[in-house]
């Protein structure tokens, strides 16, 4: 788990262009900025390509926060 | 990141290396982002290089990401788009509603993005032929009529994307069996919309794209559900290559010459080594096949106006041999514009090149095997587009047509003629070394010019000469032929004049255009550009006398006219004052054409200029 939110977090930094950011798993898209729709579809294209995974649709419109992403890519990745 | 310069710097080298094009979806998408926080910062520091361009986008679909991806590749052709982005939903809105921002912003170009899900509904099945037509008709006239409220905004070209035939078929392979079936119905749709196509319209063939793309990716159903994509986003590569090309030749950006190797490009094997029995052009050997079709992919590339040269490391009675001798060989000398074969290295071959053909060298496309001389070409002449060439022969054509070099928004009657007129140059060439002077060379050519107002039938190479003149242009103003069409309606205050050749080796077609602009007392020589293949042969008086004419018919006073320096354009620096024109005093003349150095000419003291050229007038 400690690796995947590594990764997610350098993820995030990238998008958002921000290094300073820490991730916790409360952390919604209102605790960052420029975290709106438009940019939460970057973050997904992001995340599918770096783990290599693909969101189902569900997936994506219901994602709250970042303890769930991390639930999510976790089990995509066991499967 | 780092600091501005750093990223600055950055981007400059990201523009002008081909990582851009290998780059995955995620890659893009980030590094756009990155580009639009510093990107006015880049368009300080580039200002002279750049090519401004005002783009209105119009989609039913979300287009966010898609610009902001496309800004990258047009800043890779040296383009710097300012966009507006229509509402979601908004092809109809935004161009039909008189109120709409779209008219205050005044785009150069109209980027239509069409879906077929813009089409609501498809005629119902068992439908025949008639309502089918009426149903096809009825879309026209939506497109129509959209083109026509795009021509009311002074100089737009409207580039419409062309639809997508669908991959899942409720009908199956009926689809295909069928006229009424919505497969069927978008392909006459399509045909329909090139029959109809108004001069101010371009066709972005899209459903090429996707099938090059392969369709079962290109549609990304998720993130359409999600947030209305178009189409996927690892399509977003090869679609803003594509369109970052085609509408970089709406900038006067225009790639004319294409300049070959020869051992190991052309043919299997090295000429000088193996000679003519050895090297491979054997149409029954699966190699020798594979440099036999490229050839004749090249061939067709020379008939459609592409100028090939050759520039090859060896003795020329040797590079020529398997030209004038081999049985298989497809080109022939006469297809090749420019020979050059000798032992001095590529950058500076290809510089002769260039100045042989009388054209930039930014419009030279470098095709070579060897990886060396690839890279002294990138190194020494980074305006040279260097094709990244595979080792395999068989991949030659894909690296070629995938790097979508020749994009040209029209094809006219004077590309086709014009890598024969370079041979016919060399005729020429041939007289003017038997004629004792310059004066009984030109009388020897035979010259024939019909000088007038362009016909419709003309507007195309109109357009396309005044947009890709760089040398022979005083001011350097590029437009559409949309609004060229529009200055041709406006008679009282625009003349077009185009003079086109023709000499005892053949025709050269329209090799140069005037704009006149009626200014008060005042003809202003709005625009005036020639081709340099016919420099200094009179063309230039020929067309100063039509111009007096032309204003002597508007009653004026003067005639006015402005030099705009650019990088290119040196060589009619002096053009104004060696036809008599003076200076003008500062303010005098009334308008915004103050940038440059203007001058005048009192048609009163203007003589008529002599030449060498028969004109006629039509």
């Amino acid at each position: 788990m400690d690796e995947i939110q590594d990764k997610l977090q350098n993820i995030f930094r990238d998008v958002f262009d921000d290094p300073s950011i820490i991730l916790y798993d409360d952390m919604s898209a209102k605790d960052i900025e420029e975290w709106d729709s438009l940019n939460h579809i970057q973050l997904i294209v992001a995340v599918e390509n770096e783990f290599n995974i693909e969101f189902e649709t569900a997936e994506i419109s219901e994602l709250k926060n970042v303890g769930e992403f991390i639930t999510i890519i976790h089990n995509k990745l066991k499967n | 990141m780092a600091d501005i310069n750093e990223q600055i710097t950055y981007f400059e080298n990201l523009f002008c290396g081909s990582q851009l094009s290998s780059m995955q979806a995620s890659g893009l998408l980030l590094t756009a982002r990155k580009f639009s926080k510093i990107e006015e910062k880049y368009k300080e520091k580039n200002s002279t290089k750049l090519i401004y361009k005002k783009i209105a986008v119009l989609a039913s679909y979300t287009t966010h990401h898609l610009i902001g991806v496309m800004k990258l590749f047009l800043y890779k052709e040296g383009i710097s788009p300012l966009f507006y982005e229509g509402e979601y939903d908004g092809i109809a809105m935004g161009l039909l509603d008189p109120q709409s921002e779209i008219f205050n912003f005044q785009p150069e170009i109209l980027l239509l993005l069409t879906d077929q899900k813009d089409l609501k509904e498809f005629p119902p099945l068992f439908s025949d032929q008639k309502s089918i037509d009426k149903w096809i008709n009825s879309k026209i006239q939506f497109y129509l009529n959209l083109w026509s409220q795009a021509s009311t905004i002074s100089g737009c070209q409207v580039f419409q994307t062309s639809f997508i035939t669908p991959i899942y078929r409720p009908l199956g392979n009926m689809e295909a069996n069928f006229l009424f079936s919505p497969t069927n119905c978008l392909k006459l749709l399509n045909l329909e919309l090139i029959r109809k196509k108004a001069p101010n319209v371009t066709f972005i063939d899209m459903d090429y794209l996707s099938s090059y793309f392969g369709k079962r990716r290109w549609f990304d159903d998720k993130h359409y559900y999600l947030s209305k994509q178009g189409f996927s986003f690892d399509a977003y590569g090869l679609v803003c290559t594509a369109f970052s090309k085609i509408l970089s030749n709406n900038a006067g950006i225009v790639i004319k010459c294409l300049v070959l190797d020869l051992d190991n490009t052309l043919w299997g094997g090295v000429i000088g080594d193996d000679g003519l029995d050895g090297i491979n052009l054997n149409s029954s050997h699966a190699v020798g096949e594979a440099f036999l079709t490229f050839q004749k992919y090249l061939k067709k590339l020379k008939e459609r106006g592409v100028i090939l040269a050759v520039c090859s490391k060896n003795d020329e009675s040797v590079a020529k041999t398997p030209f004038e001798n081999h049985p298989e060989m497809i080109l022939s000398l006469n297809d090749i514009a420019c020979f050059l074969a000798n032992w001095e290295n590529k950058a500076t071959n290809i510089q002769k090149i260039a100045n042989s053909l009388n054209i930039g060298i930014d419009s030279l496309v470098f095709f070579d095997d060897n990886p060396f001389e690839r890279d002294i070409v990138r190194k020494y002449l980074p305006q040279v587009r260097v094709i990244d060439v595979p080792e395999d022969p068989a991949l030659y054509i894909h690296a070629l047509d995938s790097a979508m070099c020749f994009e040209w928004n029209q094809l006219t009657d004077e590309d086709l003629l014009r890598s024969d007129t370079y041979l016919t140059d060399r005729k020429r060439d041939e007289l003017s070394t038997k004629t004792v002077d310059y004066d009984s060379y030109l009388q020897a050519l035979q010259m024939k010019a019909v000088i007038g107002n362009p016909t419709s039938l003309d507007i195309s190479r109109f357009t396309q000469l005044i947009n890709k003149s760089n040398q022979f242009n005083l001011r350097t103003k590029r437009y559409s032929e949309a609004t060229i069409s529009q200055m041709i309606t406006d008679a009282g205050k625009y003349s077009l004049i185009g003079i086109s050749l023709e000499d005892k080796f053949g025709k050269y077609g329209i090799i140069s255009c005037i704009i006149l602009a009626h200014c008060d007392d005042a003809a202003f020589i709005d625009t005036w550009v020639m081709s340099c293949r016919v420099l200094k042969r009179g063309v230039e008086q020929a067309a100063f006398n039509a111009i007096c004419e032309y204003a002597r018919a508007w009653d004026c006073k003067w005639i006015v006219g402005e030099y705009l320096l650019t990088k290119k354009n040196h060589m009619v620096a002096d053009l104004l004052p060696d036809l008599g024109f003076e200076k003008a005093p500062n303010n005098w003349f009334d308008s915004t054409h103050d940038q440059g150095i203007l001058y005048r000419l009192e048609l009163i003291s203007a003589n008529r200029k002599e030449h060498h050229i028969t004109t006629e007038k039509y």
